[in-house]
């Protein structure tokens, strides 16, 4: 895997308010309110009208989340991608892996980082949309695992931060096996007694849902994240069920008693700081 | 290869999905009554209801009681409705569980019959929380503390298959598939057209050889021409030696011992 910088094109988020240097523009996907570049990152990419929480990275996350200064992004280099199936649907997988390396700045759809998250000890794993949708090859379960251990050698809290369309269907089967894989660094973690907190973000369905995303002590989403096992389009074909209002969203689990809480993004830190000091409280004592 | 086109190549690898899905092929009830005996029929995931996709319960294999659980596809069109066609609703996954434990408790081997094309996609399955059921389950196997069999008899589609095959020995029939998705669903994915199964099929070679060389399923129960459809019996008889072997090696290991090797298996599951 490459040595690359993940924050090359990262701006650090600040909580006070700067000039505005630069009058650049992004239209909110949501509402097409337009706010200037640099007040959306400022705001952790929130709008400010209707609080739409736009996408993060994986990178940019573990900035989001890390206390300044303690962030060091975990690079593991002996973790090869696994082209088992050789697949090849017109873009070969490898091909399609160095666009996404090439288009994240990331090795794969996990970042691993170790941090502090006001002042707890932590390991972030955060997952990449951006990268071939966030799915779970034999790469990202393994950098999902090699987390767990390294909060397990560490005797940090495991924080994920899951985003994803599900398994990586160009590596079939294993892929699919990557859903017990990630199962069993959240098996270690728990074995050890140390806290795993999980965070849904937008979207996050399939394979990646039904395992290590939900397996967590606690489980917190955004805002209006669709979130779910098959998707909605999916569902309406395979059954003409009528979909809910809301149905799938962080707040339509919440409600189904699936999820702790739904939890704006400028509050996450936080919230998860405040989670984590309760389930180490006792670490603490003894 | 054009996009439309179908090759030699695909229409070879569709056919073995079709293979695969044969209704004449043994179901779980089917090698319940022909490789079991006393097999008593526990119900009810004692939250929500009882999910007909999945039956199970203890029986004898030989002397020894197990725990048997697995997914029905049903065999006509009333049975096949009253199974739902072997798509569990999360009831299901929370039945199995349960049963699982109380196997655990009084020390009885698990033996896990797989046949299902997915886990069910519905509103109901989603509001009831179908993702945190397969999570739940895989968790659960992995930790259990009693040995662990599974068997993919004709079809182990997607996670709703995973959820019963997160085991000490995975077997299968020779025949059978077990993948990511069903090829209609792949080629919805990464084609954006259901039609292109065949396309998938070949690209994803999702017969159970191939999860054999990832080293994800153990064992292949051979099968005589043209299929397990043709043979009940001879492939039941088969498969139940097979299941007597593996519980006679796992039942002699310390539980210890199985756990330590069930976690070494699975946080490297792929390589």
């Amino acid at each position: 895997m490459s040595r690359r910088s993940p924050f090359r094109s990262v701006p650090a988020p600040g909580p006070r308010l700067r000039p505005v240097t630069n009058t650049q523009t992004i239209t909110c996907t949501s509402c097409k309110h337009r706010s200037v570049t640099q007040r959306w990152e400022e705001q952790l990419r929130v709008c400010g009208n209707c609080g739409h929480h736009g996408a993060v990275g994986a990178a940019l996350r573990c900035t989001q989340l890390a206390d300044g200064g303690s962030l060091a992004m975990q690079q593991f280099d002996d973790i090869g991608e696994r082209d088992f199936l050789k697949f090849n649907d017109g873009i070969p997988y490898t091909k399609r892996l160095a666009a996404a390396r090439d288009k994240t700045g990331l090795d794969e759809a996990f970042a691993i980082a170790r941090a502090s998250i006001n002042g707890m000890p932590a390991v972030l794993a955060c997952m990449d949309f951006g990268f071939l949708g966030g799915s779970l090859g034999s790469a990202a379960g393994e950098l999902f695992v090699r987390g767990c251990e390294l909060a397990v050698a560490e005797q940090r809290a495991m924080v994920a931060v899951c985003s994803s369309g599900g398994a990586r269907m160009q590596e079939g089967i294993v892929s699919l096996a990557q859903m017990a894989r990630c199962s069993s660094g959240v098996s270690m973690v728990s074995a050890a007694r140390l806290p795993y907190v999980s965070v849904l973000a937008d979207p996050c369905f399939g394979g990646v849902t039904a395992s290590f995303a939900v397996q967590a002590d606690v489980i917190l989403a955004e805002p209006r994240a669709r979130i779910g096992f098959a998707g909605g389009r999916v569902i309406e074909q395979a059954t003409y069920d009528k979909l809910p209002d809301g149905f799938q969203t962080s707040e339509f689990l919440l409600e189904h008693g699936m999820i702790d809480a739904v939890v704006e993004r400028g509050r996450l830190r936080t919230t998860l700081a405040t989670m984590l000091s309760a389930l180490m409280s006792s670490r603490d004592a003894s | 290869m054009t996009s439309t086109g179908t090759t030699d190549r695909e229409t070879a690898a569709f056919a073995a999905v079709e293979l695969a899905r044969n209704p004449g092929r043994p179901r779980t009830l089917q090698v319940i009554a022909s490789a079991f005996t006393e097999w008593t029929e526990m119900r009810g995931d004692r939250l929500f209801g009882d999910d007909r996709a999945v039956v199970g319960g203890p029986a004898r294999l030989g002397d020894r009681w197990v725990m048997v659980i697995g997914q029905e596809k049903g065999t006509d069109a009333a049975t096949r409705a009253e199974h739902n066609f072997g798509m569990p609703h999360p009831e299901g996954y929370r039945k199995a569980q349960r049963l699982m434990r109380v196997a655990e408790k009084f020390a009885l081997p698990v033996v896990c019959l797989v046949d299902t094309p997915a886990a069910h996609a519905g509103v109901g399955a989603e509001e009831r929380g179908q993702a945190w059921a397969i999570a739940e389950s895989l968790r659960t196997m992995l930790e259990l503390r009693t040995p662990v069999v599974s068997v993919v008899l004709s079809e182990g589609g997607s996670g709703g298959a995973l959820a019963l095959a997160l085991a000490d020995r995975v077997l299968a029939l020779e025949n059978a598939v077990y993948c990511v998705a069903p090829p209609e669903t792949v080629a919805a994915i990464l084609y954006r057209d259901a039609q292109q199964k065949g396309r998938a099929a070949a690209a994803q070679k999702p017969w159970v050889s191939t999860a054999a060389d990832a080293g994800i399923v153990d064992e292949l129960i051979p099968e005589p021409e043209p299929g397990a459809h043709a043979h009940a019996a001879i492939v039941i008889a088969a498969l139940r030696g097979a299941l007597v072997r593996n519980l006679d090696a796992l039942c002699a290991l310390p539980v210890d011992e199985l756990l330590a090797a069930r976690m070494r298996r699975y946080r490297s599951a792929g390589d």
